[in-house]
């Protein structure tokens, strides 16, 4: 049961807290390829999340599904670190050779979702987070302006921005 | 491609993506205590010697980054259950206690130093490069960071003190009742959705629940320091037109500060009295509107701030050494 997991590794079994790792690793490492589009930052920032969690799970008090307060978590950290280091001159294609993504076998629409990945890790920094936000993990705009720091019309410019720029990347 | 494609093909994209390569061993490295010692020794028939000169400088690079130094100043604090004498290792998890005659030195990872006065327990909670974080449970401490923003963070009962390059000293209660002073940079306190910026020079109260007041100057009128009081802690935190109308009579230039804060604290329908109030003590920069700033739009707000930010930056630095405007921030004749 999750919820055992979870009390047992807010308890400091650390074997629990490893089973929640292998439960959410996944969904977390989504999520950071796709915010910072970048393969390496996104395992720095999945470690980071995952240390993170180990000294705040004390504090989750079961008042949300601990999927969406671990996403949440993630989304922070990530933001976080992107406000500390700064705008990141190296833009890196996010996996040159993206064997991540080729793991999901069978999927018919798997060369579309490619390209789309690529697409996304290829946009601007702030066009590529609201998107991700907004688009994909489905937060509103005044959620966005708070996580993020700009203004919500902000927020709905680069989510037009991100639309129009995946458009014409995908058309090539 | 047109929008709904676009939006389709998103909706097919997969929620997870495995990781290319198994993370939990650095993950491992970096919590505080090592479980699964038996997958590990499992796994170490089968690494490379060179592997495990690398794991060997990372666990040795653990030790060095999960640990801060203490040094005793006064008397001889407690780190856990074990008196300090001279000087020892805080690591992460370990509560550090002064009793009232002894005082601790923390030096916090390369950034900075954290003075423990008497009567204060204090934890420390992460200690990574990416993060330096220590818990105030009750006491005073001293801080001072050399470091970029947001890297030093002070959890307390009602919030976290956020460095943002600076020196400050902060006192708590076990409840949460406090006083953030900053002597050098900023620091910003948050308690949920509600954070305060401090300057150097400037002061906020913290309350449990409430989190940090409205940041004032130190040499503010008493009378404006009660008004402020009033409008932040009674009431609820909600303040009120009563409280408003006061600080907004006794608030001189040198308080921009805090009617910058308090612009975005009171009701909507007082938002425009304290803009202008605010406009007529320090005019705003150019490129900011009264319907930008009343509409709390970001852009306007940070622009407002950064004026205001630099002109009592100016203020408290040449304090003694030149007369400056606290309207302009120039230097009077």
């Amino acid at each position: 049961m999750p919820d055992d997991l979870v009390a047992r590794a807010q308890a400091g079994d650390q074997t629990a807290f490893r089973e929640l790792y292998r439960q959410h690793a996944g969904r977390v490492y989504a999520l950071c390829l796709r915010l910072t589009g970048d393969a390496r930052d996104a395992e720095e920032r999945t470690q980071d999340v995952f240390v993170r969690l180990w000294d705040k799970l004390r504090s989750f008090r079961g008042e949300s599904a601990f999927s969406s307060w671990l996403h949440r978590l993630a989304v922070n950290v990530v933001l976080n670190e992107r406000r500390t280091t700064g705008r990141r001159e190296r833009r890196v294609t996010p996996v040159e050779n993206p064997a991540a993504l080729e793991r999901q076998q069978g999927n018919p629409t798997e060369g579309v979702s490619i390209d789309l990945e690529r697409a996304i890790a290829e946009l601007p920094d702030g066009a590529r987070e609201v998107f991700v936000l907004y688009d994909i993990e489905g937060y509103a705009h005044g959620e966005i302006a708070e996580l993020v720091g700009i203004a919500e019309g902000t927020s709905k410019a680069q989510l037009f921005r991100a639309r129009h720029l995946l458009r014409e990347k995908l058309e090539r | 491609m047109n929008e709904r494609e676009l939006q389709e093909a998103v909706n097919r994209l997969p929620k997870s993506i495995e990781p290319p390569r198994d993370l939990w061993p650095g993950i491992e490295a970096r919590l505080g205590a090592g479980g699964g010692a038996g997958s590990w020794r499992r796994r170490w028939y089968w690494v490379p010697l060179a592997a495990a000169a690398v794991l060997v400088f990372l666990l040795l690079a653990r030790g060095e980054r999960s640990a801060w130094d203490v040094t005793a100043l006064a008397g001889r604090p407690l780190i856990g259950t074990t008196r300090l004498a001279a000087s020892g290792r805080l690591r992460v998890g370990d509560w550090l206690q002064t009793d009232d005659s002894s005082r601790a030195l923390i030096a916090v990872g390369r950034i900075g130093q954290v003075e423990v006065r008497p009567e204060t327990r204090v934890q420390l909670v992460v200690a990574s490069a990416n993060e330096h974080r220590l818990a105030l449970a009750r006491g005073t401490i001293d801080a001072k960071v050399d470091a970029v923003p947001r890297l030093f963070f002070v959890e307390t009962p009602a919030g976290t003190a956020i460095d943002l390059g600076c020196a400050y000293t902060l006192e708590t209660d076990s409840l949460g009742k406090g006083l953030l002073h900053v002597t050098r940079g900023e620091v910003e306190f948050q308690t949920g959705r509600r954070s305060s910026r401090v300057p150097l020079g400037a002061l906020v109260q913290i309350r449990p629940v409430t989190g940090p007041g409205t940041p004032y100057v130190d040499d503010a009128p008493a009378p404006l320091v009660r008004a402020l009081v009033a409008f932040d802690f009674e009431r609820g935190g909600r303040g009120g037109a009563r409280a408003t109308r006061n600080i907004l009579a006794l608030a001189r230039s040198q308080d921009a500060l805090s009617l910058w804060h308090l612009l975005q604290r009171v009701d909507p329908s007082l938002r425009g009295a304290v803009y202008d109030r605010l406009a007529a003590l320090v005019p705003p920069p150019p490129g900011v509107t009264r319907r930008a700033a009343v509409a709390l739009e970001s852009r306007a707000l940070e622009g407002y701030w950064t004026k205001i930010q630099r002109i009592h930056f100016r203020t408290v630095v040449l304090r003694g050494v030149k007369n400056i405007d606290p309207r302009t921030g120039l230097a009077k004749p």
